[in-house]
């Protein structure tokens, strides 16, 4: 469905972040892409949504595919138009507007307002906090409430591919567990397609089909959830066997850059 | 006492227009965050283009039903807007402050200079558009065009506020007033929403420019109404389309008393000065204005 073939991005013409990156997300899956800090996550979706041009970065090799159709340097609202909506990180919720509005504005491409209004009950059948909230101003949200507020905004736009950037970034524990159940729960009722990165490994591989794992803007590893969570990298790099510990500390980051030497 | 409100009235009723004129601030910074310098002169132009539709056809034998001129005024405000944001500060998106603000004061002198090149420097009568006259309300007289466009202020604003907030067009407009990245990732064109948005100031402007000058006289100096209105939209918030008239309100009513009380012991110069001395008082206290966005701090 969504399909990145050797592409090369680069900030301000000469910051080179991604390297030939490849990337292949099946119709109905659900894919994660895990790495760390400055991996280049990030600017690999932006570059998916068309969203570099903000940053003064562009896709400069390689081609970017979504449902058969070329959209590499295509603009983000044709891209949203053609099915796929990304989620940005850092909960950017329209601050000044009202939790109703917020999810009306993930509409505005859509006139059939009898589907809109039945999709906006569907967004507060996962979300059932939302309808309670709906008149509050999005910016004064706690930030379990406005990654609801986001999520729902964005299958408001009824999205085939869902794309997330660190939606559990900054949230409780329990929270987090939440928010990847629903997400599970609203792949599967509304048959998307979701592309998920995260911080925290954990959960998103034992929620995903495929996951792949970047590096200094490339992608070093790939495998289905099963080989993920058997290889001993990912094992004690990203899901913290041995210590528990959630987060990964810089003699963990070594120690795996030491072994991935030796695995070449 | 009656003679006191009566000059409540009156500074109520110009602060209203002074609204009219900064709502067409509001609509173009929300989008663009640009403050359009020339607004002033940008309601100049909306006036001759107006008076060139009536008088100017009239004048040399073509005089065309007032609906026509009216819409042909439209278009034309339209395309002037569009053509505004299309040449000189769509270019200029990225740049930095300080070069938009000198691309303002060139637009200012720019379009000064071309208005006086296509309709000369002499003043004219502008098109009686709205009646003239005056209303009487008991002990109280109220001028009728200030009236109308008091009243045509209050129900543009309830009007655009719904738009904002209810139809496609306004959430996508509000969508970009709020973060130009998080309305791209929404699929908004943030250029389209821009180039709307001047248009939309440009209309208003010229709106302004009927009530203002319905019946009265039409010259270059008119454009003083930019820099009255300007300190309204800040007092009111940038953002805020419902905060114009009441900063307009606000603000004609200070200038009324300062005219009729602080004028005549301070050789006329209060009441030109006493809407900045507002806006900079209340500004101290709230930066952001009375109804703008303040920034949210996130924990
Ligand atoms: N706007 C930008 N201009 C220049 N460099 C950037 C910009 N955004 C990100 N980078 C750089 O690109 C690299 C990858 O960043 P990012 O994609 O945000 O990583 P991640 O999301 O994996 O944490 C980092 O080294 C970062 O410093
Ligand atoms: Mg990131």
């Amino acid at each position: 469905m969504l399909t990145l073939a050797n592409v090369d991005a680069v900030y301000g013409g000469v910051i080179q972040v991604l390297r030939s990156t490849n990337l292949d997300v099946r119709e109905g899956q659900m894919v994660v892409l895990l790495g760390a800090n400055g991996a280049g996550k990030t600017t690999t979706l932006k570059a998916i949504s068309g969203l570099l041009h903000a940053d003064h970065g562009a896709v400069t090799a390689g081609r970017i595919s979504f449902a058969g159709q070329d959209i590499t340097h295509a603009e983000p609202s044709e891209i949203v138009r053609a099915g796929m909506v990304q989620v940005l990180e850092g909960r950017r919720v329209l601050e000044h507007l009202t939790v109703y509005q917020n999810l009306m504005v993930g509409a505005h491409l859509r006139s059939d307002r009898a589907g809109v209004k039945a999709d906006l009950e569907r967004v507060y059948g996962y979300f059932p906090a939302l309808p309670e909230l709906a008149g509050r101003i999005a910016g004064y949200l706690s930030g379990g409430e406005m990654q609801m507020v986001l999520i729902g905004r964005a299958l408001m736009a009824r999205p085939r591919l869902l794309i997330l950037d660190e939606p559990s970034m900054g949230l409780a524990p329990i929270l987090t567990q939440q928010l990847f159940r629903t997400i599970g729960r609203i792949k599967r009722d509304e048959g998307l397609t979701v592309l998920l990165v995260e911080q925290n490994a954990r959960a998103a591989i034992s929620q995903c089909d495929y996951g792949y794992i970047m590096e200094g803007g490339r992608i070093v590893l790939h495998g289905s959830r099963a080989e993920l969570e058997g290889n001993q990298d990912v094992q004690e790099f990203y899901l913290g066997m041995g210590g528990g510990a959630e987060r990964v500390s810089y003699r963990d980051v070594k120690h795996y850059r030491r072994r991935k030497r030796w695995l070449g | 006492m009656i003679e006191f409100v009566q000059i409540l009235i009156e500074g109520a009723l110009v602060g209203l227009v002074y609204g009219l004129v900064a709502i067409s601030f509001v609509v173009i910074y929300r989008a663009s965050k640009i403050i359009n310098l020339a607004q002033g002169e940008v309601v100049v132009v909306g006036a001759f283009l107006l008076w060139t539709f009536t008088e100017g056809m009239a004048g040399i034998g073509y005089p065309l039903p007032l609906w026509l001129a009216l819409l042909l005024t439209l278009a034309g405000c339209v395309a002037f807007g569009w053509t505004i944001e299309r040449t000189v500060f769509r270019p200029l998106i990225g740049q930095s402050a300080f070069t938009i603000f000198m691309a303002g004061v060139a637009l200012l002198i720019l379009l000064r200079g071309l208005a006086q090149l296509v309709w000369g420097a002499q003043s004219r009568s502008a098109p009686a558009i709205l009646p003239e006259g005056a209303l009487d309300l008991g002990p109280f007289l109220v001028n009728t065009r200030l009236l109308i466009g008091a009243v045509f202020t209050i129900l543009l604003t309830q009007a655009l506020h719904l738009f904002f907030t209810r139809s496609r067009l306004g959430l996508r407009l509000a969508a970009v007033a709020e973060d130009h990245t998080t309305a791209h990732s929404l699929g908004v064109s943030v250029r389209q929403a821009i180039a709307v948005a001047w248009i939309m100031g440009t209309v208003v402007a010229t709106a302004a420019a009927v009530v203002l000058l319905s019946g009265s006289i039409l010259s270059l100096e008119v454009a003083v109404i930019g820099f009255k209105a300007l300190p309204v939209a800040l007092l009111g918030g940038m953002e805020s389309i419902r905060g114009a008239p009441l900063a307009g309100l606000i603000i004609g009513i200070f200038e009324a008393l300062a005219s009729a009380y602080l004028d005549p012991l301070t050789n006329g110069a209060a009441s030109g000065l006493l809407p900045y001395v507002v806006m900079i008082a209340v500004l101290l206290i709230r930066p952001y204005g009375l109804f703008g966005w303040r920034k949210i701090e996130r924990l």
